[in-house]
């Protein structure tokens, strides 16, 4: 029975997820919730996400939700022997490490752009700039740690006494990243500003994973 | 060689650590970094941690930071069942976890910022945003009383990982004034509250780590 995906074409996390289902060539079926109507917080589909977010998946009987779970799982279950989730103990250390950063040190800015310059306007609401100008200087100063890393390092994961090499905690940048880069704003592009980020940025929106779900999951 | 905790007694996240050690019965030295002096932006710890933030470990010469990517590491080097193993077990504690630092720690922490934190770097609560992040919180937690009304804890019926990162925030939001993890409006909420902030592995860091 094929995985079922249950989310939306232009959720980022639906998108986070197809990625990852890509990457190990798992195929699924994307079943629409439709966000626009609310759907995803109706009775039917709190059952299954009490939060009532999007995504989750079917995966013969098995439900699960939180995109980067899903992902994990995935790899866990599909791609054992992936590289994508590092199984010796200091290399899936360094991977946790690189995951926390991107779920600590990226996502709650990358996500506060995202809400204020593409989803309020899309609705017809005004972006607050003062809570724009403030994320931005603050995803600024830890994309500069980034670009500390990334000079010694092609991927966030791993060190320099073992080999750095793609993860789940780079893949996972990419649905809010690119939404910072649609709304405007070239902090990952910029190669001027930092090469490092630019370059490592570059090799993740090329993957063709990315290129299948970035306009829609 | 002794695992070696660089952060600071008070931190929420060097504590998080702190607490997971306890359960582990893993000795560590603490070694206290200034937060007030600035410590954790001189060159020799952006060294070890670029984002100049606390904690990090140097367990035998192996350096960590990031604090859930530390406790993973001691748990999973120690065989423990803090993280499981089996196949769906594990995805539901990476559920767990995830919903921990998106559902939680996101509102939790961002009090905790205003309320105190703020203060001791001279700046001004924002109430407005306080009630906001609250507000939010508290919805979400109506979640939280759904999953914890079927299992004793967030990943199923054990103990993991997850239910412990919660304590180092979760503390601090009745100093807050907010009684969300306790007043018992949502009772399962308030029985895994007691349960998790009632171990001794907690009781022995909540006030130092």
């Amino acid at each position: 029975m094929v995985l079922k995906l249950y989310g939306h074409t232009v959720s980022s996390a639906t998108k986070r997820v197809a990625c990852i289902a890509n990457e190990l060539k798992v195929p699924y079926e994307l079943v629409t919730i439709d966000l626009f109507s609310g759907e995803h917080k109706w009775a039917a589909a709190l059952e299954k996400q009490p939060f009532g977010e999007l995504p989750w998946i079917d995966d013969g009987g098995f439900v699960l939700y939180e995109s980067r779970a899903i992902c994990r799982y995935l790899v866990a279950k599909y791609g054992p022997s992936s590289s994508l989730v590092p199984k010796d103990l200091t290399g899936n250390a360094k991977f946790e490490q690189a995951a926390s950063i991107e779920i600590c040190n990226f996502e709650p800015y990358a996500h506060v752009i995202a809400i204020e310059k593409l989803i309020k306007p899309a609705s017809g609401a005004q972006p607050d700039e003062t809570m724009v100008k403030e994320n931005l200087d603050v995803l600024s100063s830890k994309l500069d740690a980034y670009e500390v890393i990334l000079s010694k390092q092609t991927y966030l994961a791993g060190d320099a006494s073992c080999i750095p090499h793609l993860t789940l905690a780079d893949l996972f940048h990419l649905p809010k990243g690119a939404m910072v880069t649609a709304a405007g704003i070239n902090v990952l592009e910029d190669s001027n500003d930092r090469p490092n980020v630019a370059r490592w940025w570059k090799a993740l929106t090329s993957r063709s994973s990315w290129r299948a779900v970035k306009d829609g999951a | 060689m002794v695992l070696q905790l660089v952060g600071n007694p008070y931190s929420t996240c060097t504590r998080r650590v702190a607490v997971v050690c306890k359960e582990l019965n893993i000795p560590y030295e603490l070694t206290v970094i200034d937060l007030s002096k600035g410590e954790q932006k001189s060159p020799e710890f952006l060294a070890k941690q670029p984002f100049g933030q606390i904690p990090y470990i140097d367990d035998d010469g192996f350096v960590l930071f990031e604090s859930r990517a530390i406790a993973r590491y001691l748990a999973t080097k120690a065989g423990s069942a803090l993280i499981p193993k089996d196949l769906k077990a594990q995805a539901k504690f990476e559920q767990a976890a995830s919903i921990e630092l998106s559902n939680f720690d996101a509102f939790a922490s961002a009090i905790a910022a205003e309320k105190v934190f703020k203060l001791l770097r001279g700046g001004k609560t924002d109430d407005a945003r306080v009630q906001e992040y609250a507000a939010a919180l508290d919805g979400k937690l109506d979640a939280y009383d759904k999953i914890l009304s079927t299992q004793k804890y967030l990943a199923g019926d054990e103990l993991t990982l997850a239910d412990l990162f919660h304590l180092s925030y979760g503390a601090m939001l009745a100093p807050c004034g907010f009684s969300f993890l306790e007043d018992g409006k949502r009772p399962n909420v308030a029985r895994w509250w007691k349960d998790i902030s009632s171990r001794p592995s907690w009781q022995a860091v909540k006030d130092k780590a």
